[in-house]
């Protein structure tokens, strides 16, 4: 029986401000039984994704991007209708939505619902480097969005 | 590079997850033709000075976090390098174990890679307008049936790459002298069962190369097309009879005439190896030591390089497996030898996802890989440790040194897209002259550019899996001073 929510934390623990949804990711585990809320994290990518996004109703993505258009440490809140060219033009570039898109394809049940919460990133090139400090402080606010996301009926 | 102020700059800049992730720039003179173009990727920072100190035990686990594509790949090369640095050989069911969990990893990326990366590209088609060039365009095409067929084998093939490795997206198997974990019979029958399934997903998937792209002399064309051709040395490795080894072996090159130049063991690979670095990139360029760096050009007296499919096909005197050997020899009675067409790497692809099962199925079979003794216990004193597989996408290279106490000093890597760096931005320069010209610059102009590098499916940096194509590519045009004069944007 597969879990109503679940939170995807994605991200590189070990690649500076890439840490921000691993992290994020372990603070929701604490904070909801597994029964309830579902909590995975990973630093996959593109189609690796598709187990990850497939029998659920409600799916909250946590990662780090680097728009460069606003201050580290912002929080985005991204639907997946508000995204263009789902799936991306880019036949390299196959993420998240291009997973989603596929298992809509194929048939797959996928969830009626996927919010992204993004945190605005620094530097996510940097082997053991330390987050952003105002990555890292973006953190308690992101996990109080991701509680209400969450716990909305 | 010309002084001109009046050259005009075109960024092609793939704004996914990373910000400059696969950045092309396009400098157009005077008249509008194209002069320079660079392709350039962004580099992972501080990889020695995050091992420095660590236990080399810990590599293993550490570098196959590396990267989300990979992770098995940088796994393997890891572990291997502690065989060679604790000085240790594997058992024979150590080895083999891991060899078949490399075939069924190698068999997975590459059939993911044919059907929805490479995909759009040659299943959709080149031309294809851009809102169809994707994994949607893919399944329009082959059928939704085939889709999930796809999908399925790609599932059985990392649930058993979970049971021998630990984790398909993590691996922890690999330990110096062998593997952490033996398969018991019940194992063995589940890879045996997986690897038949495997071979005939293969066998299928050249039938649809067959169908979609041989058959279609638009296609042969592009492979034959001359902007996207270079005559260039190739460096894979070999086993002991010079056929293709994704696992391990001698690194054999040969000149662009086919000729062996070179055949090494990987430990030497500084002997023959150089790294070329230019002004414009942080990127480093790989470049053969004899005939050494003659500048971005082709023929046998250039030390460019090529790596992944199509070059280790060219290495190779053979496939070691009679299936992938029938196929070879369709690939070469068309093709020629050496290949030197950048867009076969796609049909190499498929002949190495047949060998890459069909190996598995040896392996499967093989009596010896339920042997509990799945592990050499090792001895010596750590000095300094090289190891190389062939990952997906070409050579990979892991080279420690530590002190006594097995602490890494040093560490270097060299991954597959550092070895292809030279050859990618001469396939980038090349198209852009071959199908540029003029002011005006289509969509599907930009998409053949675009598809001279994604032949080689170069890692955009080693942490993209996120929000990449979720992001409209933009096309800057700019002069010399970095003022925009026009800003296109792909939907």
């Amino acid at each position: 029986m597969p879990a109503r929510v679940r939170v995807l934390g994605l991200g590189n623990e070990i690649l500076a401000d890439d840490a921000f949804g691993i992290l994020a990711a372990r603070e929701l585990a604490k904070l909801f039984p597994p029964d309830e809320v579902e909590v995975i994290e990973s630093s996959e990518s593109g189609l690796h994704l598709l187990d990850h996004v497939t029998n659920v109703s409600r799916l909250v993505v946590i990662d780090s991007v680097q728009t460069g258009r606003v201050a580290p440490g912002t929080i985005l809140e991204v639907r997946e209708q508000d995204v263009r060219a789902v799936p991306g033009a880019a036949a390299h570039g196959t993420g998240l939505f291009d997973a989603l898109a596929l298992a809509r394809k194929l048939g797959f049940p996928v969830p009626t619902e996927v919010v992204i919460l993004a945190v605005e990133a620094a530097d996510c090139l940097t082997l053991g480097g330390p987050m952003h400090p105002a990555v890292a402080a973006a953190l308690p606010r992101l996990i109080d969005q991701a509680k209400a996301l969450i716990s909305k009926p | 590079m010309p002084e001109s102020t009046s050259t005009r700059r075109i960024t092609i800049d793939p704004i996914t997850r990373l910000e400059g992730h696969g950045k092309i720039d396009i400098f157009l003179d005077d008249a509008g033709q194209v002069e320079r173009a660079f392709f350039q990727v962004p580099e992972l920072r501080g990889f020695e000075k995050f091992a420095q100190g660590r236990p080399a035990e810990d590599m293993p686990q550490i570098t196959s976090r590396i990267c989300g594509v990979c992770p098995t790949a940088h796994h393997m090369a890891a572990t291997k390098a502690l065989d060679n640095l604790y000085k240790v050989t594997p058992t024979p069911a150590g080895r083999k174990i891991r060899e078949l969990v490399y075939s069924t990893f190698m068999a997975e990326d590459h059939a993911l890679h044919f059907y929805f990366l490479g995909g759009p590209d040659f299943v959709v088609g080149p031309t294809a307008p851009a809102a169809e060039r994707n994994v949607l365009g893919v399944i329009a095409k082959v059928g939704v049936e085939v889709g999930k067929k796809v999908i399925a084998m790609r599932r059985r093939l990392r649930e058993l790459t979970s049971l021998a490795a630990g984790k398909a997206g993590h691996p922890v198997f690999g330990l110096p002298g062998g593997v952490a974990k033996r398969l018991t019979a019940a194992d063995q029958v589940r890879f045996q069962t997986v690897a038949a399934e495997a071979v005939e997903f293969a066998q299928f998937t050249l039938g649809v190369f067959d169908d979609i792209v041989l058959k279609n002399s638009d296609y042969v064309n592009l492979i034959l097309a001359d902007f996207f051709t270079h005559r260039t040395h190739y460096m894979g490795l070999v086993d002991d009879k010079n056929q293709v080894n994704f696992y391990d072996g001698s690194l054999r090159v040969v000149s662009p005439e086919g000729a062996e130049t070179v055949k090494f063991a990987p430990e030497k690979y500084l002997d023959y190896i150089a790294e070329h670095v230019e002004p414009w990139s942080y990127m480093k360029f790989c470049y053969l030591k004899s005939p050494g760096w003659k500048g971005f050009t082709e023929g046998a007296e250039s030390g460019v390089y090529s790596v992944a499919p199509m070059a280790r096909l060219n290495v190779a005197d053979r496939m070691a497996t009679p299936l992938a050997q029938q196929a070879y020899g369709k690939y070469i009675a068309t093709l020629g030898k050496p290949v030197h067409h950048t867009l076969a790497n796609h049909w190499a692809r498929v002949i190495e996802l047949l060998y890459a099962a069909e190996r598995m199925q040896e392996l499967a079979n093989d009596p010896e890989i339920i042997d509990p003794n799945v592990r050499t216990i090792p001895t010596a004193v750590p000095t300094e440790g090289v190891g190389v597989v062939e990952a997906p996408r070409g050579t990979l290279i892991h080279h420690y040194q530590t002190d006594e106490r097995g602490l890494i000093t040093k560490a270097n890597l060299i991954v597959a897209t550092q070895n292809n760096a030279a050859r990618i931005a001469m396939s980038v320069e090349k198209a852009a002259k071959g199908v540029l010209s003029g002011k005006q610059i289509s969509e599907g102009l930009l998409n053949m550019v675009e598809m001279a590098f994604r032949a080689y499916d170069p890692c955009l940096g080693c942490a993209t899996h996120s929000l990449p194509g979720s992001m409209p590519l933009e096309v800057r045009l700019r002069n010399r001073n970095g003022e925009t004069l026009s800003t296109l944007r792909r939907p």
